[in-house]
């Protein structure tokens, strides 16, 4: 059975295939639903060519939900969080990592 | 008096018929948003939900503790068919009144103590409230609690707050609000975490005193222990050097990081969209959370108006918006916060009225922060608070081409104006439009139209001869 969960971004454009560090929400049902990871993780537009991969839903900054998932499989947790001060750009945070 | 807790106020709601309480299970994953929602929409009660799956029997949520007119009136004490206007005139008297707040040893908060590795918020039923939302949010009806490192004054606010992880939060208050300024100003240079607590459940008052946009330096828990009519008691959080609410239901003690932030939103907001506000807010460190057995979470499914946010602040931001203008010399009769225009658009009655008057009243709006993007100015002869009187006026009096007078500006508007671009919420630019529908101060008065209406238009003898037959003319009951 396949995990899913959901990520957030400002535009579906932005978001890129390949080795990506994001945070995602565990949309496992249960009183712990939407707790948040940081994760290192291999991103596919395709499930189906992510061998032992999870399902990604992706909403927009307004909540629109796109209506396909992405394959999503795991590399690395991560401290749930990153440099930066209080309201910064966590995007642009993000995107520092190395 | 009003009552000094929660389930004080619970209680008084249910004696005026303002509460129902929903048994059955519900899921707190959309089903109590959803649920809440519609009340809201219909004009319903406060909704106590018993029943929360996956969390223990006794664990319950309240949603809409001041979502009408009605229920304002009970937490003001007062009898729920009080008249708006009434209610504002009421709010406005007991507005200065100052209680000395009392500190407290042990507290019905403290009676359940989670700290360090204990510390799980999942605990808690923290609703998803809307399908979409970034998380659960656990803080939408709540009071923010900061302390000033150097002056040692306690703000008190309300500020959204999301679960990120079990010992993590992150919220946003707005990068303009006093929050912001305190942690930018004081917490920051130092390279130092700031102390908070999010104190949620508590008697309706506190709450919205804290929506109230005291100035810096003023302790919001004294206006809050005059507008009760007793103080409030308080008592020391266990993980952090902060006063609380001693008889809130729930308090989660923190730090907001000084340097780590995390994804937070978006969330739909009280303008009534979720217009994108996301990824450009704080972190908060759990280090402890103290609860009362059986806790109560209060709520506010935010929306389309009306709910809490729209209902609280028509009351509370008008009466600091008339103080305010009244300060700068503004000759305001009533101030009127529509809860339709969800503090984006205020009526200001004037007692003569104007170009130059009109100028005044958007300087006023804009000098700071700028958190309103219309106002109509109407003069004093309209009833601010009857939208009916207010459009006619809007429509009939406002020149178009030289009624509207526009402020722009940037890094001080406000990010959940819907029908800015994101590009502009994000640079928190905006313009905000004074709309004058008052006559101009130069026209003769034997030149400024008569209003054609019964109260403007007849000679007084006339007035009173329809009044005296009214009823025997088979009209009574329609006055």
């Amino acid at each position: 059975m396949k995990r899913e969960y959901v990520t957030f971004v400002r535009r579906l454009s932005s978001l890129d295939e390949g080795v990506q560090t994001l945070f995602i929400k565990d949309l496992t049902p249960g009183p712990r639903k939407y707790d948040t990871k940081l994760v290192r993780a291999q991103l596919a537009r395709e499930p189906e060519s992510l061998s032992q991969g999870d399902l990604l839903w992706i909403r927009s900054e307004t909540g629109y939900l796109h209506p396909k998932a992405w394959g999503i499989r795991v590399l690395e947790e991560l401290p749930p969080h990153v440099p930066g001060q209080p309201w910064q750009d966590v995007f642009a945070s993000l995107k520092n990592l190395k | 008096m009003a009552v000094s807790d929660l389930r004080g106020f619970i209680a008084a709601l249910e004696r005026s018929g303002d509460l129902v309480r929903i048994k059955r299970e519900v899921d707190w994953d959309m089903e109590v948003g959803a649920i809440s929602r519609r009340a809201y929409e219909k004009a319903g009660p406060a909704l106590l939900f018993e029943k929360i799956k996956d969390y223990p029997p006794g664990y319950s949520i309240l949603n809409g503790p001041v979502g009408t007119w009605r229920r304002v009136a009970v937490a003001l004490g007062l009898p729920p068919e009080t008249s708006v206007r009434q209610l504002y005139a009421a709010y406005e008297e007991k507005h200065e009144r100052k209680l000395s707040p009392v500190t407290v040893d042990t507290a019905p908060c403290q009676e359940i103590v989670m700290a360090g590795p204990e510390v799980d918020v999942y605990q808690l039923p923290a609703p998803m409230v809307h399908d979409g939302d970034g998380g659960r949010y656990i803080g939408t009806w709540d009071i923010i609690v900061t302390r000033d490192p150097d002056t040692g004054w306690t703000n008190w606010g309300m500020y959204r707050f999301m679960i990120h992880t079990k010992n993590m939060l992150t919220g946003w208050p707005q990068a303009t609000s006093q929050l912001a300024i305190m942690m930018k100003s004081k917490y920051l240079p130092r390279k130092q975490a700031m102390p908070v607590a999010v104190v949620i459940g508590c008697e309706p008052l506190c709450h919205m005193v804290a929506t109230d946009p005291y100035k810096p330096g003023e302790n919001e828990v004294e206006y809050a222990g005059g507008l009760r009519g007793e103080p409030v008691k308080l008592v020391r959080c266990k993980t952090q050097n902060l006063l609380v609410p001693a008889d809130a239901e729930i308090v989660i003690e923190g730090e907001v990081l000084p340097d780590r932030i995390a994804l937070e939103g978006p969330f739909g907001e009280y303008p009534g969209y979720r217009s994108g506000t996301m990824g450009e807010g704080v972190l908060v460190q759990i280090t402890g959370i103290t609860h009362r057995k059986n806790p109560i979470l209060t709520l506010s499914t935010l929306g389309v108006p009306p709910d809490d946010s729209s209902i609280a602040a028509s009351l509370t931001a008008a009466i600091a918006m008339k103080r305010g203008l009244r300060r700068r010399g503004v000759p305001v009769k009533d101030v009127y916060v529509p809860p339709e225009g969800v503090t984006h658009l205020i009526v200001v009655s004037v007692e003569r009225g104007g170009s130059r008057v009109a100028r005044q009243v958007l300087d006023f709006f804009t000098a700071r922060r700028v958190m309103v993007s219309k106002v109509i100015v109407v003069d004093r002869d309209v009833d601010a608070f009857d939208m009916n009187q207010v459009v006619h006026a809007f429509a009939t009096k406002c020149h178009p081409g030289r009624g509207i007078a526009l402020e722009h500006y940037e890094g001080r508007g406000n990010a959940l104006t819907p029908c800015y671009s994101a590009e502009e919420r994000r640079r928190l630019k905006g313009t905000s439009a004074v709309f004058d529908a008052t006559w101009p101060e130069d026209w003769e008065e034997e030149g400024v139209p008569i209003k054609s209406s019964f109260e403007t238009t007849y000679p007084d003898w006339l007035k009173e001869k329809v009044l005296a037959h009214w009823e025997s003319d088979g009209l009574g009951g329609r006055l």
